[in-house]
Order: C-alpha cells, then structure tokens, then sequence
C-alpha cells in the first residue's frame, strides 16, 4: 500500500484582491478589539487540568476521534481523505453549532452537546456511547488544540426568545424575510440549496461547502427541532458564509424564518420527486 | 334439532381448534427461548484437511492461498477477493467499542457519511426490508423458521461483525449460509463436478505456477486481472452484488459477464451476439425477473433462455445454484477420449493428477446430462432439432481436437529431434520450474513430468494443453518459442472460443475466432516447423563444411547471444 501521511496544503499565495484586503481589516479590527477587550485576562482562561486528566482524555480522543480530526486536531486524520463534509479542525478554535453569539468559541455544554448527538449528515456520529465523564475529559484536549482558548473565553448563551407558533402568517412573514435577506442566494429560492451563489462557497479552510437543501427535512446539521434551527440563525455558523442574524431580525422574525424554513421540506413531500 | 346438532359440532369443533392452536403457541413460545445459534455450511466439506489449511484458514496478507502458498505475498485487494483466506479488519478505526454495546444504528450513522450509495442501496433490499414483498415475506418466513428466529431487519452488524472473534469481518458464502444454507449449499455441490467450478476457482488461480512468476518479476500488481474472478470461490457477491443482494439481479444474463467474457471464455459475447442473446436484449423490459426460475413462464416471461435458466437448470423443472451439474465439454480444453491420436496427446494427462481425466463424451453420465440439455431445448425447439445440434457441436469439438493433435505431433517431433529454437537448455526456465517438483509430488505431478522437471532443473519444453498455457501468460525472451505459443493459443483459445461459440449458437465467433484462427494458427506452427528443420539443415551443412554454426541445434547449449552468433556466420 503506498499510503503516505500528507500534510494538509495550506495556501500561501497572497492575493491582494479587494475581499482579502476587506477581510483582513475585519479580521485586524476584530482581533485588535478582542485582544483589547481581554487582554488584562489573557492568562488562565483555560481551566487547567491536572496531566493525568489531560492523559486520560488525549487517550480517548487518539481512540475515537483521532482516526478523523487527527492526533494533532487539524482535521487530517487517517481517514479524513475520505469524508465530505471533512472533519472539523480544531486548531482555529472556530465551531459551528454553538448557542453563544456568533464568533465565540463554543460553550462545554456545546462541546458536550454535539459530541452526545452528533452532526446530522455527516460521519459524526452520536458519541453517548461513551461515558459522559469519557466526553467531559476530551474538552481540555479539543481546547490544547488552539490558542484561541487561552486568550478568549466563550461567551454565555443567547436569550431564546419565546417561539412564536407556527402559522400561515408568520410562514408567510418568513417567505419574506427569505427573499429580503437573501436567504434564497445560496439557499436557492425553493430552498434546494441550489442558489447562484451556492456554487462558489468555500468555509474558512477554503474547503467548498454546500448551503444546506432544506427540502432534505431532519438532515439540518445543528439538529431539527425549531429550537436548533432558531439557534443557526442567531448564532451563525463560524467558520462558514452562514452569518449571524442576531441583530438583524427581531426574536419574532428569526422563528418566522424558522417555520418557512421547515415549511420548504413538507412542500418536497406534497410535490414528490422533483428530479 | 339439525340447527342445534350443528352449532354443537362447530362449537365442539372450534374448541378443539383453540386447544390446538394454544398448544402451537405454547410450543412455540417454548422454542423461542433457545438461544439463537448459527449454524453454517462449510463450503470446502469433503475437501482433505491439507487443502482447507491452504485455502479456506484465515492468514491474512502475511502468506498466500494454494500449494505455492509460500512463493509469493497477495496483493493488497487480495483480502477483498478472498476474504475467508486472506481478510485482515480495519486497524485505522477501532471498532470494538460499537461492537461490544452492540450499537447496529451507529454503524449506519457514520457510514452514511462516508459510504451513502452502500447505506443506501441496503436500504432497497430485502435485508432490510425482509417482507418488501409477498414472495420476499414468503421466503422470509421459510428462513425464520429453518434458523428458529425473527427476523426483522438484517443489517450492518448481522453480516459484518464476527461476533466471537469481536472484530469487523468480510462476509463469506459460509457467513451468508446461516440463513440461506440452501443456496450455498447447492453452490458448494459444484465441487462433485470437478474443475472448473465456482468453488475451485480460488485454486485454478493459484495452481498455475506463472500465478507466483508474476510476482518474482515484479508484476504482481497485474495479477488482480485474474483474482477479480477467481475469487467467486467464497463469495456470493460477485452475482448477488451488495448491497442490495438482489436474487432478480443476479438472474440477469448480465450478472456474469464482469467474469465470463474475453478471450478465455466469451461467454458474453457468444450468448450477447446470438439469437438468444439479442433477442433479450431488444425484449428486456418483458422478461420477468422478479419471479424464482422454477416459477418463469417460459415464452411468455422469457421468450429466450438467460445463462441462469440453462446453466442452473437441474432436469425435471428444477434449477439450483449448481451451474456446472450438466458440463460435459468443461471449457472446451479437455481432450475426449473418443477419437484416436497420432500424438503424445494419447497418454493426456499423462499421470498428472491435478487435472482432468479425458472426458468420454459418451458416457453414462454425460448421456444423461444430454438428455437435461435436450428436455431443457424442447421448451422451444422440437428434440430433433436440439438433439441435432449438440450432436454437431460434439463433432466440432472432435474435429477441432483432431486438428489439435496434429499440431502436437509437429511439436513432438521437433522436441524429439532437438530442434526447438530457441530450445529449452538455451532460454530461462519455466516458471518456477526449480522448485515446483519439490513442492507437487511425483503423486500429483505423474512421475513424467516430475522427472523431467528434476533433471532439468526447470528447463522444459511446453507443450499446449497443461504446461504450455504459460506463453499466454508471461512471455519472455524466447520463452517459451514462438511455435509453443501459437500451439498454446489455438489450444486454449481458438479451441475454446470456437466451443463456446457453438454452444451458444453464435455462429460467427464459432467459425472466425474458432475454427478459422486455429486452421491459421496450424499453419503457423506448420511453417514454423519447417523452417526451423531447413535452418537445422543449413547448419548442419555448414558444420560438415567446417564452419561450425552451433547455436540452432536445442541441446548442443551453446549460450552465445544471437548478435555474436550472426557476426559468426
């Protein structure tokens, strides 16, 4: 077998065009004011671990999580060639499925969460086969992964805002919210997930990534209760080109969104195959 | 009084159906609680333990299959071709955690993930779906009751964990005997037949000392050519293809030509170009392969036969998953012993015991393997029609071993007078020549041969039928000689091809890749033979004349190359 271990390629070339030099003034901006904001508690926001706690949980993680997310937690594991969507790499300290606001590092009760249920879609599978202490014991390793967490700390969880209750109203709000946001640009205007823009995504890694098909009903990566897909519009998906619409939409508007959303699914069922 | 006579006998009557219905279920319930355990059938049964210790016990990749198990290492993909002998379970993911808690959803979680099209195509099967249909629940049912336990789903856990060992394994023919004992059953019957037959093709494959000669030359990569097909031996997959294990799949005339086409044996081509074969191809959507084959209502649901409904065709009506129960010909390679030879081919096989006797074609028993074909042919045509045409493709046959042993006789009175060119003394030794009487014994190999493999070191003439194969195989320098190989090519080819062109009645495969090349190929060998007598001639003439050109004569061992032999002259 002529299998050899590669180094995941990072792309060095430097591209002054117009979005790398917008981006990187975000970037300076956003980083200037975290550091500016935590810098008097740079140190000890990780909680420490005595070694031997760390020892066990880096033995769990190289047992369950290392053959994806790698020894090393760049999502190059051994067998990360051969999974779409690719294993999270853990060394940025950026997480999709949180319930904090958008740019924060996840909460342990989020670590814990995903880990316990897994990512819909996707080879992650539900890990409550293992003991929760078994789970508890491979956050400090996840976090060791990134500096991140030694300079910021997770924010706490958002409000949730009270549901409102699924209608033709606030569908109908929703439908307007889709097409006034742009939703339907990458999402595709009957939420196939086939928009203009959906060819082009690339997440943070420069891996393309697909804007979810919400015709595909329980798939949604974050879960599909109303109450998680609520959480993906408040909290964004860090990481990838799903923002945050937290300030943009009132409580009310963002439930809107989620009950159109949910709606696009039942329509695939009432209209059969489309393709 | 008849009316309350009457109730009385039915009230009597459907108590006693109570009674006895209670007592099923009380028997039944009793039988529930056996624990469960699996019964398989071992497809190498009746086989001596020294072959099963070479082909059927697991080693991995470290060592390979056969009696030369010693002389080469498998190929990587080896293990998905024979998994019973050579399968190792993953390593790069520990799957013991899954398998100890039992977690059968989690292994269709994550491999959803990575192999959608495998989850979802077991999604379609009965497997999953064990009463998808009426006959599917039927067939079920029968299963249920045969083992003595439900079945609800079989998934990912039930065919791929080894639940002793506690590992991940690659299901084989005796894994998927636990439920279907029948079908591997009848499959595993095909050894009672000989060579060749699904269950020794794991053996024909690795017999052949040119099998390990690829890997001494650093070709071994090329081998997988031939291990993609001979490892039906313990696989139900190459037909029955996952993850949908379909039965109505594998009655298509396509599930066997991944395997049963080319050169060695066009089976695809010569049933695809037939009558039969077009004919199902124009008319496909109206052949029915829902139905078992025993069940086909023939011209109606099949207006032609499909490999499956001749090949499994048992006599009386019946089909089994014994394909080779009615070969008479083999593959068309096996001398007859009905016809005389001028030839050495009269004392075929000669004391070699790993290959076939001469069939006499008239036999007991191949009389009556006829008559199953004839009654299979009278579905459609009148007996004297189809009994007519076998009997024309036997004369084929004959006359095509009668051209056959001509050119062996050529070949033997080159041989016998030292003139092969270049001779064995002078070229590279056949393939594995200096080890193989040391690990076949004289038993097994026939005292000829044997001997003649240990006084020469290896260095043998090849003559067409058993050794000879190998110039089809690796040819090398000279080795074995053009006149060898041409010999070889219309044994094992033309002979064949032309065979399988009259069995399935392509008329034009029968003519111009049978009996056509092999007239071309005995000219060849004719010429050839010639020319290397008058060459023979010329140097003995300039020897007598004293310029010594002694490089054409086979045994006289001269090594000199052909360049410093030609600045000679």
């Amino acid at each position: 077998m002529g299998y050899t271990g590669r180094k995941k390629e990072v792309s060095k070339s430097i591209n002054l065009c117009w979005r790398n030099i917008l981006s990187g003034i975000i970037i300076a901006v956003f980083v200037t004011t975290t550091c500016l904001d935590n810098m008097a508690m740079a140190q000890g926001k990780l909680k420490p671990v005595s070694e031997k706690e760390f020892k066990k949980g880096k033995e769990a993680y190289d047992k369950y999580c290392a053959v994806c997310h790698g020894e090393e937690g760049d999502g190059n594991g051994p067998l990360a060639h051969a999974l779409y969507p690719k294993p999270r790499d853990f060394t940025k300290g950026q997480y999709k499925i949180r319930t904090n606001a958008t740019g924060s590092l996840p909460t342990d009760a989020d670590l814990i969460h995903v880990i316990s249920v897994g990512i819909h879609g996707t080879s992650m599978i539900p890990w409550d086969i293992l003991e929760l202490d078994q789970i508890k014991s491979i956050l400090p390793v996840l976090k060791s992964f990134s500096e991140a967490w030694q300079y910021r700390e997770p924010e706490s969880p958002i409000t949730i805002g009270r549901e409102v209750p699924s209608s033709q109203q606030s569908i109908a709000r929703g439908k307007k919210l889709y097409e006034e946001k742009e939703c339907w640009k990458c999402h595709g205007e009957t939420g196939h997930g086939d928009g203009p823009s959906s060819y082009d995504l690339t997440d943070e890694w420069e891996i393309p990534i697909q804007a979810y098909d919400f015709t595909r009903a329980s798939k949604f990566k974050g879960g599909a209760t109303n109450k998680d897909i609520y959480l993906r519009f408040t909290t964004g998906l860090n990481g990838t080109p799903m923002p945050s619409f937290a300030n943009e939409l009132s409580d009310d508007d963002r439930w809107s969104l989620v009950h159109y959303v949910k709606s696009l699914a039942e329509q695939k069922e009432e209209h059969g195959h489309e393709e | 009084m008849n009316y309350i006579k009457n109730s009385r006998f039915l009230f009597s009557t459907c108590l006693l159906a109570m009674v006895i219905l209670f007592s099923g279920v009380v028997q039944a319930h009793e039988e529930e609680k056996k624990p469960y355990v699996p019964r398989k059938v071992d497809i190498y049964e009746g086989f001596p333990d020294w072959y099963k210790g070479v082909f059927a016990d697991n080693v991995g990749l470290k060592e390979g299959s056969g009696l030369f198990k010693d002389y080469y290492k498998p190929l990587f993909m080896n293990m998905y071709m024979y998994p019973g002998r050579h399968y190792e379970p993953p390593t790069r993911m520990d799957h013991s955690i899954f398998i100890e808690k039992e977690r059968r959803d989690l292994c269709i979680r994550c491999h959803e993930g990575i192999n959608t099209g495998a989850i979802e195509d077991w999604k379609t099967s009965a497997h999953y779906n064990p009463r998808k249909t009426p006959l599917i629940a039927r067939k079920t049912k029968i299963i249920e009751d045969s083992i003595g336990k439900e079945i609800s789903v079989v998934d990912c856990f039930d065919c791929h964990v080894d639940t002793e060992k506690k590992q991940i394994r690659l299901p084989t023919a005796g894994d998927c005997s636990e439920c279907h004992a029948r079908q591997v059953t009848e499959f595993a019957s095909e050894k009672n037949h000989g060579r060749p037959n699904h269950i020794q093709t794991l053996e024909s494959n690795v017999l052949v000392p040119w099998y390990q000669e690829a890997y001494k030359r650093g070709l071994g990569a090329g081998n997988a050519g031939c291990d993609m097909c001979h490892g039906a031996t313990d696989k139900c997959d190459p037909c029955h293809t996952r993850h949908s294990f379909s039965a109505a799949e594998a009655r298509r005339p396509q599930a066997c030509m991944t395997c049963h086409m080319g050169p060695d044996h066009p089976d695809a081509e010569s049933y695809g170009e037939s009558k039969h074969g077009i004919i199902y191809e124009l008319e496909e959507e109206h052949y029915n392969f829902d139905k078992p084959l025993a069940h086909v209502l023939v011209g109606e649901e099949y207006r032609t036969p499909t490999c499956q409904f001749c090949h499994m065709y048992q006599g009386g009506g019946t089909f089994t998953h014994n394909f080779v129960s009615k070969g008479i010909w083999r593959m068309g390679t096996v001398p007859p012993s009905n016809i005389e030879y001028e030839s050495s081919l009269k004392d075929y096989p000669y004391g070699i015991k790993i290959i076939a006797d001469k069939i006499d074609i008239h036999s007991d028993e191949n009389l009556d393997k006829r008559d199953k074909w004839i009654e299979l042919c009278s579905n459609c045509h009148s007996p004297r029609f189809a009994g007519g045409w076998l009997t024309q493709m036997d004369d084929y046959m004959f006359q095509a071993f009668k051209l056959t042993d001509q050119a062996q006789k050529i070949l033997d009175d080159l041989i016998a007078d030292d003139m092969l060119y270049p001779s064995p003394a002078d070229r590279d030794i056949y393939p594995g020549g200096d080890w193989l009487a040391d690990v076949l014994p004289a038993e097994l190999l026939g005292d000829g041969v044997w001997n003649a493999f240990k006084k020469t070191g290896g260095k043998v003439p090849v003559i067409g039928p058993i050794l000879g194969v190998y110039a089809l195989f690796y040819q090398g320098d000279g080795n074995p000689t053009h006149i060898e190989t041409s010999y070889a090519k219309m044994w094992f080819w033309y002979k064949l091809q032309g065979y399988k062109g009259y069995a399935h009645v392509q008329q034009d495969i029968m003519w111009w890749w049978g009996q056509s090349p092999m007239l071309q190929e005995l000219g060849n060998i004719q010429t050839e033979a010639k020319r290397m007598r008058r060459e023979a001639a010329i140097e003995q003439a300039l020897a007598e004349s004293g310029k010594s050109v002694s490089h054409s004569r086979g045994g006289s061992g001269d090594s000199k190359s052909l360049l410093s032999k030609l600045f000679d002259w």
